[in-house]
Parts: structure tokens; sequence; C-alpha cells
């Protein structure tokens, strides 16, 4: 009896200790830094496909090939869009970076047969009409952010640590976020967007992801803004990774080609 | 029966009818609720609201509250902005709006163009703070002509701050909220609201707040008038209980049966007033001549005889006015099916009342003992006679009088329009309607009509021959002098092309390229607000809409818009678009057009009725005919006094008609069962219609007396509408009674009916 009693006891106190361990290495900063650290390949390229819904359940889908290149300072990103046919060939090119400027950002009317620079004021503006921000597209640093691990739990059978992320800055657009990230590969699971009056504004889920070329990278994504009952669903397929995209894809000239 | 048995009974019959109005003034106090939104008065089924539902969910069509803020050494100083600022965050933040309803200086998106490209950003986000900064904003402002003029008026002393609103967040105590909250913004700046929910709450605060302080001056001088006509305290008040407890009693059904009130049911009470006193008045006045002939006859015999003679007409006159009333079931409109449904029903509760509460008063209270003055009476009955043979010997006079009342008012009748204005409904000098007057001085306009363009294609309102005629009927539809501005998909495309020009005028225009139309938007679309776009053009651009911004919300005005519209209906068809229309304004057009059909269609169905009803109870048609004369008569001088005075109809007002039908037959049903009774007893002429002018007709000067007066009282309202219905209603009072003693009689005396041999027979 005796012995069957310290066996529990041990047990309970490893289980304990292991878990305590995990949990003084895994806080929500270091989680947030394994997301962020995640590797992502050099370029990527491939189709997009974006659909947005309404209120009205009407839907809109747009065809675009997107090339994405990130070095040390920049991440530079260009699409062009295949369909709807009317805006065949329209292309829009981002710069952004990594020292906090202001991104550069292009776009290219083939009606116009001109090349002109767009500002947008925030990274809150939405992109492109849908439920993306500039900034839910972006890699946010963990360092702007205070980061709690608020339990762990397993959703659709993928063991999850629950981050809550709270902006250091005063205004910025969402007063938290909630990120279930995955603990076998520490890619985002869904993560809920609360509104600076604290409601529950939007709620972003990856609904496929796989290994291309060695990195782990999200193939399907939906932005459901529940405020708005207005959703978009990207869908990436014929994915590249590290196929050496050249510098010479990211320039105005290149915008005009149409591809 | 005994009469200690008798007056036991009548106990019983008196305290039961007070225990089931007090049970009935329960229910009201427990259930009553107020209907406020308009919307829940529109026939939901009809094709127009169906349609308007409809679109003001593609395009988040919603009526604005405008909130003007006035700084006369202009709105570009920092203290102004940030009020704009203040004032937008604080809509913003209050529960009853979605913050993208609200539109500012603020949160509006300044598309610029410049050499390099597009530039689309706010025009401030914490107010500039130097000089330069300002005159930068302003001249971003000028330059700007989706904002100059729109948010900030053009001589740059007033902004406005649009809080689109859902109709149905609207109460009360959210008016309330909005006026203090505006008001505390106050100084140095002028702050204005406006808009149609701030001028319907107005209303539909006003009305019956002005109603609760007018009613019971209302009943005051009704009381004093039936006092100075009865002449007997406890007959006054027995009187003037039948009317209390027949309102009361269609109040509390409807409570007990949960139907909210509606504006149109104040009018409920109104009516009951001046039907329900006719009753009691022909019982009184019955009685009163009783007791004069009979000296020294006790009240039961005196209360019989009254029932004997007074029943029929009593239940005659009640039942045709009932179905006068039920006749408005016909309409479209429910809150008008529910006012005469209840109408009726207190109608014939007033009926059991005067048939058994009055008799039972009697019992109880006893009957007043008069001095008798003979003199007096017989001044009376000459006074009557007299009448009665000098309307018979003018009778020529009397008839081309009225040949030219009818011809004239029907010259009237054509000039008839109702109209769905709410804000002509108050005084030119109110707040409301100087505030009113203020916005659409310096904007577009306070009222709208959207216009939804739809196809059966995807992309047809990004073509631009589309788009051109768009242009073409706003330019076309702004000549009309009330329409202020317009506002479309072209104007955004038109913005575009020019700020893609390096903001030349020249390129302000709808570009002649399909592609570059698509490409336009969707450059829109990455870099401004998409939102914005959708209230406009829909998601598959198959629909668009145009909002047309009016300084008035008057419905001639409106139909001369529309008019200005209805040109392009045949060029969009040959596009394959069809032209629909949507809004509050348009519904409020669409909605009193419904009242005045189905006013029109119930009252020609009650005439109809009434006739047959009459025909039936004196089994004669030619009575029918006869009795119907007032109330043909009432209908058509007061409609065309109307058109000729150029007062519209309008929802209220238009009811009144109702009142015309129900008094005007009671006045007949009165005369003529008099005329019968006294034909059928003398068999003279002469003498029938003595007795009778002097009987019904002195009862019929009464109850018009009564009612008259006290709705005179209405004129001293501060609130317009229910001035126009006390006007109207002593009108039709005065018009029936004096048809039914005049012209209604002459031609009752000419038929010879009950004098007819044949007709001996006629007992019903």
């Amino acid at each position: 009896m005796k012995t069957i009693q310290m066996l529990f006891a041990a047990i309970i106190f490893f289980s304990l200790a292991g878990f305590t361990t995990v949990n003084a290495q895994m806080d929500g900063q270091k989680i947030m830094e394994a997301v962020y650290n995640n590797p992502s390949g050099d370029d990527v390229q491939g189709e997009l496909k974006m659909i947005l819904r309404n209120k009205q359940g009407d839907e809109r889908v747009r065809q675009l090939k997107q090339f994405i290149k990130v070095d040390a300072q920049t991440e530079k990103k260009i699409m062009f869009f295949l369909s709807p046919a009317d805006v065949k060939g329209t292309s829009f090119m981002s710069w952004s970076y990594v020292d906090g400027r202001d991104d550069d950002q292009w776009i290219y009317l083939p009606a116009l047969k001109r090349t002109k620079r767009i500002s947008s004021d925030s990274k809150a503006d939405y992109f492109m009409g849908s439920d993306f921000t500039y900034d839910d597209l972006g890699d946010r640093h963990p360092s702007e952010d205070h980061h709690l691990l608020l339990r762990e739990e397993t959703v659709d059978k993928h063991a999850c640590y629950v981050v809550e992320s709270k902006p250091k800055e005063a205004d910025y657009m969402y007063s938290k976020t909630i990120t279930w990230v995955m603990k076998d590969n520490f890619l985002g699971l869904k993560r809920d967007f609360y509104d600076e009056k604290g409601n529950l504004l939007k709620t972003l889920t990856i609904t496929k992801f796989e290994k291309i070329n060695g990195f782990w990278t999200i193939l399907e994504t939906e932005m459901h803004n529940v405020q708005k009952s207005h959703t978009t669903k990207m869908i990436f397929s014929d994915v590249k990774i590290n196929q050496g995209v050249p510098e010479s894809k990211f320039t105005e000239r290149s915008m005009t080609l149409g591809q | 029966m005994t009469q200690k048995s008798m007056k036991n009974l009548a106990w019983v019959v008196i305290i039961a009818i007070m225990a089931v109005s007090i049970f009935f003034v329960f229910e009201m106090v427990k259930n009553a609720s107020m209907e406020t939104d308009l919307d829940e008065y529109m026939p939901k089924e009809h094709p127009a609201f169906v349609y308007s539902d409809q679109a003001e969910k593609w395009f988040n069509i919603k009526d604005g509250i405008l909130i003007a803020i006035e700084n006369v050494d202009g709105i570009y100083n920092q203290a102004t902005l940030q009020k704009i600022k203040d004032i937008t965050e604080g809509l913003q933040d209050m529960p009853e709006f979605e913050a993208a309803d609200i539109v500012s200086l603020y949160t509006a998106d300044n598309i610029i163009g410049n050499e390099e490209g597009l530039d689309v950003k706010s025009f401030y986000k914490n107010v500039p703070q130097t000089a330069e900064k300002l005159k930068e904003l302003q001249l971003n402002v000028a330059s700007n002509e989706m904002v100059q003029g729109r948010l900030v008026s053009d001589n740059n002393q007033v902004a406005l701050v649009v809080a689109a609103l859902n109709d149905s967040v609207f109460s009360m105590e959210f008016y309330d909220k909005i006026l203090a909250f505006a008001d505390s913004f106050n100084g140095p700046e002028e702050i204005y609201v406006a808009g149609v929910p701030i001028v319907e709450g107005t209303m539909a605060y006003l009305g019956p707040k002005d109603m609760k302080t007018m009613v019971p001056i209302v009943i005051l001088v009704i009381v004093i008038i039936l006092y100075a006509v009865l002449r007997s305290v406890r007959n006054t008040l027995a009187t003037l209980f039948v009317v209390l407890f027949s309102t009361i009693w269609a109040f509390g059904l409807m409570s007990l049966t949960g139907i909210p009130i509606y504006a149109v049911t104040i009018m409920i009470p109104v009516m009951l007033i001046a039907i329900g006193v006719a009753d009691g008045i022909h019982l009184y006045n019955h009685l009163d001549l009783f007791m004069q002939e009979n000296e020294g006859v006790n009240k039961i015999e005196a209360i019989k005889d009254m029932l004997k003679n007074m029943w029929k007409p009593v239940v005659m006159t009640s039942v045709t006015t009932a179905v006068g009333f039920i006749s408005l079931l016909t309409s479209e409109v429910l809150p008008i099916k529910y006012f005469g449904l209840f109408t009726a029903f207190g109608v014939m509760a007033a009926m059991v009342f005067s048939l058994v509460f009055i008799p039972a008063a009697i019992m109880v209270f006893g009957i007043k003992k008069k001095k008798i003055i003979h003199k007096d009476d017989n001044n009376h009955a000459s006074f009557a006679y007299s009448f009665a043979e000098k309307t018979l010997k003018h009778k020529v006079l009397v008839i081309s009088v009225t040949a030219v009342l009818i011809f004239v008012s029907i010259f009237g009748i054509g000039k008839v329009w109702i109209n769905s204005s709410f804000l002509e409904n108050f005084e030119r000098n109110s707040d409301i309607v100087r505030t009113d007057a203020f916005v659409n001085k310096h904007f577009g306009g306070t009222s709208m009509i959207n216009v939804i363009l739809e196809s059966e294609n995807d992309g047809v309102m990004l073509q631009h021959d589309v788009q051109k005629m768009m242009v073409q009927m706003q330019t076309s539809v702004e000549n009309v002098e009330t329409v202020g501005s317009s506002f479309s998909i072209a104007d955004y495309i038109k913005r575009m092309n020019k700020v893609m020009n390096a903001d030349e005028e020249a390129f302000n225009v709808i570009p002649d390229e399909n592609d570059l139309i698509a490409q336009y938007l969707l450059l829109y679309e990455m870099s401004g607000d998409p939102e914005n776009l959708w209230k406009v053009i829909d998601y598959d651009y198959k629909k668009a809409n145009i909002t047309f911004q009016l300084k008035s919300d008057n419905s001639k005005e409106l139909n001369k818009a529309i008019e200005a519209i209805e040109v392009f209906r045949k060029p969009f068809e040959e596009k394959g678009i069809s032209i629909n229309y949507a809004g509050s304004g348009y519904k409020a057009l669409v909605f009193t057009g419904l009242i005045l059909t189905g006013q029109i269609k119930s009252l020609i169905l009650s005439i109809i009725i009434i006739i047959l009803l009459l025909s039936l109870m004196f089994k004669k048609l030619s009575i029918g005919l006869i009795g119907s004369i007032p109330v043909v008569l009432t209908a058509i001088i007061s409609f065309g006094l109307m058109g000729l005075l150029n007062i519209p109809l309008s929802t209220t007002t238009a009811l009144i008609s109702s009142i015309a039908i129900g008094i005007g037959i009671d006045y007949a049903v009165h005369f003529i069962d008099r005329y019968r009774i006294n034909a059928l007893e003398t068999g003279d002429k002469l003498a029938t219609i003595r007795e009778t002018m002097h009987h019904s007709g002195r009862a019929i000067a009464f109850n018009a007396v009564v009612v008259i007066v006290g709705f005179l009282v209405l004129l001293f309202s501060v609130f317009p509408p229910n001035r126009s219905l006390g006007a109207l209603v002593s009108m039709n009072m005065f018009i029936s009674f004096l048809a039914t003693v005049t012209i209604m009689y002459l031609v009752l005396y000419k038929s010879n009916v009950f004098f007819n041999k044949k007709n001996k027979r006629t007992d019903i």
C-alpha cells in the first residue's frame, strides 16, 4: 500500500515539476518569439485566390499572382491581378521596412497605362477591401506587445498554447489579441482580435497548412469580421519557396508587364 | 318588479360597468406601449415598401441625425475642430450608433492627387496646432468637392456631423439624450440638431404631449356646454361617463390584446367624444320633453317611455356609425385598421352604456325637478316651428345654395393634395423648422430620395455609358429648385479620374473606358475605406444607389424631383436597367398616398353600406338615399374646402372624413326616425316637421353646439396638426347639422315617405 502511495506521490510530483519547467520555459513572450522566428524562406511565389463575402452572402472572387522577397531590411511584395477580367493586369507593389519607415506602395493601372504611388494613412487600413489590415498581413514584432500565456488547450486535435497579447502603444487598433499557437510547429492556428472598446472584432483561422520545401506554410486562411458579418478567405496555391525570385521582379517596370 | 329591486338592479349595473372600467384602466397602465417606429405603420407587404426595405439593407440607407456646428468666425480654428472631433467620437461611442455610420470632417477620407500619385488620408487626426497647418486643412477641404459643401459649408462657417441611425433604435429617451449631448457643446459655437429622426421624434413627442394638455380642456368645455344644454349636473356627468367609459373600454381592450398605441390612436378619444355625447343628449332631450308634457309621472314611467321611443334611433345610429368605422378595415395601413376597429368597438360600447348606464343613473339618482318655464319652452318650440316653416318657404334658396356649394366643392376636390411632410406640421418659427432651414441653407438638404438602379447582369454599373447617364440624371435633377445635391458611384469615379490626372478639372468626368472605371474602383478599395463604396454600389456592380438631397420634405417638391428622375426611366430601361425608389422620404410619400386612396375607398364603401343599412332599417331604399345626404354633403364640402383653401391632407386630417360619416349619419337617423314616429302619429305633414324640428332638431342642435365648441378649443393648441383637427371636426359637425335640418329635411318632406297609405304598416 505504502509503495503505491509513494509511487503516486512521485508521479504527481514529477509531472507537476515537469509542467512547471515547461511553463517556465515557454512563457507568453517566448512563444510569440518562436512564432515570429519560425523560418519562412527568403522568397515565396504562388497564386492567391481571395474570396470576399458580405452580410448578404454576395461573393466576390479575385485571383492574383504574388511574389514576396525578404531580406534583413526590407520585405518586398508584388501582386498581379489575374481576374476579374476588367482589372486583369493591374499590379500592386509594396516595400516595407524593418526600421519602421512608412511602407512604399505603388499601383499600376493598365487602362491608365501609368504607375502611381499610393500612400495610405495607417496600417489599420484594410487590404483591398478584405478583412485583413495591412498590419494583419505583416509580422508584428513580439516586442511591441505584452504577452501572457493564458492556458493550454487542444483545438481541432492540435495541442495549443493560448497567448494573450496586449499592445504597449496607447492607441493601437486592437485592445488585445488572443492567439492559439500549435505546440509542435509554432504556427498560429487561430487568433481573436478585440477592438478598442474590448469587443471581439475579428477571428482569424488557419484551415490548411503544409510543409513546403522544409518551411511550414499557411495555404488557407479565413478572416471573419464578426461585427460586420464580412468574411475574407485567402487560398494559396502553386506555392514555391526559395526558388530564387530575382530582385528585378520588384520594380515599377516589372509592374507594367502584367506578371 | 318593485321600484326598490329596480333601483338595486341599477346599482348593480353601475357598479359592474365601473368595475370593468377600473380593470381596463389597470390593463392600460400595465400594458400600454407607444409605437414610435414609423416603419411599423407601413404595410410591410406593399411592393414599394418591400423594395425600399430591401434596398435600405443593400446600401445601408438610414436616416441621419444632423448636428451642425456653426462658428461665424469660421470653423478652421483649434477649438471648433476639436469640437467636431469630440462630437464625432462622442456619437461613435454611443451604443445606438455603429461607429462607421458617423460621418464628419474628422472621419472623411481625403482622396488627393499629386505629381507622383494618389493619397488617401484623413483630413486630420489630431487638431492642427499651427496657422499653416490650419490653412492647409482648409485648402484640402476646399479642393475636395466630396467634402466641401457636404460636410463643411461653402462659407466655411458651418461643419456637419451626420449620424445615420436605425429607425428601430429610436426612442424618446434617446431623443432626449441626443439633444442633451448636442447642447453640451453649445457656445461659443452654435449647435443645431436636425434630420428626419429628430423631426419624427419631435412630432411623436409634441403631438401626444399637446393632446394631453388639450384633451382635459376640451372635456371641460364640453362639460360646461353640456351643462348649459342639459341644465342638470347629473345628466351632464352621466353623459360624460358614457364617453369616458367607452374610451377606457376601447383602450383597455387594445392593451389587453397587446396592440400598441399608434399616433392615429389618439384620434379614438377624439371620435368617441364627438360621437358618444350624442346618445346622451338625445336620450335626455326626449326625457325632458316627456317630463314637460306629462307633469307628475314617476321616473320609472319616464325611463320606460324614453327607452321605448329612443332605443331604435340610438341602436341605429350606433350601428351605422360603427359600420362606417369598420369600413376602415379595407385600409392597407395597419394602425388605421386598428383605429377603425377599436373606434367601432368604442361606439358600440357607448351605445350599450347609453341604453343601460343612463337609465340606471336616472333610476338611482333621480330626475332633476326642473322649473318648467313654459315661456322659455314655448320660445324653443316656436323657434323650431318657425325654422321648419321658413326653411320650407325658402326651399329654392336652400336648394340653390346647396347646389352652388356642391359645385364649388367638386371643383375644390380636384385640388386636394396630400402632404407627407413632417416638417410642415410645425410652426414656421419653431426651433425645429429654423434648424432645418439653417442646415438646408448651408448644405444639400435634410430630406432624401434614393434612386436604385438595378440590372440583371454583373458589372453593368461600371459601364461608362451607364455612369455617364447617372451624371446626366444627377445634373438634370439638381436643376429642380429644391434639390440641393446628389451623390452616386459616378462622383467617386469622377474624383478618382481627376486625381489620377494631376488634379486637372478637365478630367472631372467619367472616363470612356470600362476597364479604367473598374480599376479606379479597385484602387479606391485598396487605398480608401471600401465601406463607403457599398453605400453607392453593390458587390456585383449590378445595382447602384443615387442619393438626392432635398431642401424640403413637402410632397409636391418630392414629386417634382421624382418627375425629373422619371425622365430617365426610359433611357435606363433601354440599357436593361430598372429604376426604383427607396428611403424614408419616398416611403412617407407612398404611405400618405395609400392613406388617401384607402380613405376614399372606405368612404365610398361606408356610404354604400350606410345607404343599404338605412334602407333595411326603414325598409325603404329612398330613406337610405335621403339619410345619406348629410354624410355625402359633409364629405364633399369638407374635401372641397380643403382643396380650395390649399390645406393639404395629412395622415390625421384624412381620417376626419370618418367623423363626417359617423356624425352625419347620427343626425340623419335621429331626425328621420322622429319624423317617422310623428308622421305615423299625426298623419299631418306640417305638424310632423314642426314636432320633428322641435324634438330631434333641438337635440341635434345641442349635440352640434357641444361638439363644435369643444373642438374649437383645439384651435388654441400649439401643435398645428391638432389645430387643423379641431377646425375640421368643428366644420364637419356644422355642415352635417346644417345639412340635416335644411336640405335633408326638405327632401324628406318632398318625398312624402311615411305619408303614403301603403306605408302605414311601416312599423319597424
